[in-house]
């Protein structure tokens, strides 16, 4: 089973994704044993901040990999596993606030494709960036 | 991040449901009037020209003169701080947000520190005369910042660390290197020294905020002056995107001593402007600050102080603003600072009400708190934009949240100390 940097690659959803854990020195680690859960936001989901925000995060990779670990959480969540948390701590140290009451939602964006398994964890695609706070 | 849509939810039975209702169709707390915005970009840029000297002076005292026991000269900027290269401004901006601007000093401050209001004459002079920039303003926000602490972010809770104090031995041992009585001293009393050097990282910390909110602003005014900016939801707009553009700045303190650089908090803990400066600084300044000496008493039987620092409620959204002048008032020293680069639209406009030219800081003051709550409302719609939905979502329970989050902001605005009722109206001035 390919590994979820593997999947990202292959996927024309997360090329901004992908440029941007590139950017912030993560591949190895996302290519680790883990296991991990990712909330991988597509293209879409960057292109809908403001205009600068990710210039200014690609120049810093530290602040970029800040916020890019806030989309990983240590261990293999299913959607079902997330419904029973209902709130999930990050690899950032902050917690993500997970809501199945109606659909599923992580935070304040939207899952759109659940429950991709990986070699090392689970991808859940999201809508929209989510951030710390 | 705009938006003009009327609500599908029902109107909301907040005591401020106007200002909750005008937030959700994209507004501001402060009402949309051409006198309105007149005020609030005039005194943007009054602002941001002491602030280009502020943030210069504040990252100078972090980096240059650091432990000095006797910095009688901290105020006095050597070249070198005035030709630092803005980071958001000029040729070599990492992102250039003020357009036409160069990335040194601004012209009219230069030639302000140059003349003063009196005339040409040796820095010092003009220093002793008080002919200058009130740069105590910035160092108060910046202890209203040390001292209130625990207000997000990592910031504080790394400087604690073993590896904060281990970076700030390197630099204090270094830095006295070749005088015994302080390095005995710092023997002696390690914690002293260390704690200076926390103080010394909040210079940095917000040195490094201001250096994005002067050409923000430097920008505004000049869009203002095209007509690019024609309306307050314009100008917060403005202030929400540069919010998010540079969120992730990198907030570090670093230190110079024989040209060598110590990393006393380096860019790679990951610190950024949005959460570790920003947000903190919002919560310090606008909201909490400390009493004015001159209008409450410290007297602990008297309790008019709260115990809680949570409950501070000294900051410019509460402030009142009719005592400027006199003494035990800090915003005087900021007041002063910006009469001397008001546009000349507001010169006008001031001598035509009140007490014209006699009482022109209390009308400015006024002014500079509807530009804050300009800016306290971008700072929210940002909080929203990040943390919960777009105002056009068509789902109503992520309307509801929005609601709920904006209802919960202005619940700050309760307590009668507020200015929130009194800027809604052009009678306060």
């Amino acid at each position: 089973m390919p590994n979820i940097v593997e999947i990202a690659v292959s996927n024309d959803n997360f090329k901004t994704l992908v440029a941007a854990v590139q950017a912030a020195g993560l591949v190895e680690a996302l290519q680790s044993p883990g296991p991990f859960t990712v909330f991988a936001p597509v293209d879409a989901a960057f292109a809908a901040l403001p205009p600068g925000t990710v210039q200014t995060l690609v120049q810093n990779p530290p602040q970029l990999a800040r916020i890019l670990k806030f989309h990983v959480v240590a261990g293999k969540f299913t959607q079902a596993d997330l419904a029973k948390l209902g709130k999930v701590d990050s690899l950032e140290g902050s917690p993500i606030s997970i809501d199945c009451s109606d659909g599923f939602e992580v935070k304040n964006s939207t899952v759109i494709a659940a429950d991709i398994e990986a070699d090392n964890g689970i991808i859940h695609v999201i809508d929209r960036v989510i951030l710390m706070g | 991040m705009t938006a003009t849509i009327t609500t599908q939810l029902p109107p909301s039975n907040h005591q401020f449901a106007d200002v909750i209702h005008r937030l959700e169709a994209g507004g501001a707390m402060l009402p949309d009037t051409p006198e309105n915005l007149m005020q609030i970009i005039g005194l943007y840029k009054a602002y941001a020209v002491p602030m280009d000297f502020y943030w210069r002076d504040l990252l100078y005292i972090a980096e240059r003169v650091f432990l000095n026991p006797l910095p009688a000269f901290k105020y006095f900027l050597p070249q070198e701080y005035l030709d630092l290269p803005n980071h958001y401004a000029g040729d070599t901006a990492d992102l250039r947000i003020w357009q036409k601007g160069s990335a040194s000093a601004h012209p009219e401050l230069l030639e302000f520190m140059e003349n003063g209001r009196s005339t040409k004459m040796p820095k010092l002079f003009h220093h002793l005369l008080h002919d200058r920039i009130n740069m105590e303003f910035a160092e108060a926000c910046m202890q209203a910042m040390y001292w209130h602490r625990g207000m997000g972010g990592r910031f504080d809770p790394y400087l604690d660390t073993e590896e904060y104090k281990q970076n700030a031995d390197r630099a204090i041992k270094a830095y006295f290197k070749g005088n015994p009585a302080m390095l005995a001293a710092y023997k002696l009393f390690p914690d002293m020294f260390i704690e200076q050097v926390r103080v010394l990282s909040y210079y940095s910390n917000l040195g490094l905020f201001w250096e994005v909110m002067a050409p923000v602003f430097f920008e505004m005014s000049d869009l203002y002056d095209e007509g690019k900016i024609a309306s307050v939801p314009d100008a917060m707009n403005f202030l929400v995107n540069g919010i998010f553009a540079v969120a992730g700045r990198p907030i570090y303190h670093h230190v110079y001593i024989d040209g060598e650089m110590f990393e006393i908090i380096p860019k790679s803990v990951g610190f950024t402007w949005l959460y570790e400066a920003a947000l903190p600084y919002v919560e310090a300044v606008f909201y909490r600050t400390a009493p004015f000496r001159g209008t409450k008493s410290y007297n602990a039987q008297a309790e008019q102080v709260p115990a809680e620092q949570a409950d501070f409620h000294y900051g410019i959204l509460y402030a009142d603003v009719n005592p400027v002048g006199s003494a035990g008032i800090p915003p005087t020293l900021l007041m002063d600072d910006m009469y001397h680069f008001l546009p000349q639209y507001l010169l006008d406009y001031y001598e035509k009400h009140c007490r014209g030219k006699d009482d022109m800081l209390v009308q400015l003051g006024v002014s500079f708190q509807r530009s804050m709550y300009c800016v306290t409302s971008a700072v929210i719609q940002a909080l929203r934009g990040a943390l919960l939905y777009p105002l056009d979502d068509t789902n109503p329970k992520h309307l509801e949240k929005n609601r709920k989050f904006f209802e919960a902001q202005i619940d700050r605005f309760k307590r009668p100390e507020a200015r929130l009722s009194d800027i809604q109206s052009q009678d306060y001035r």
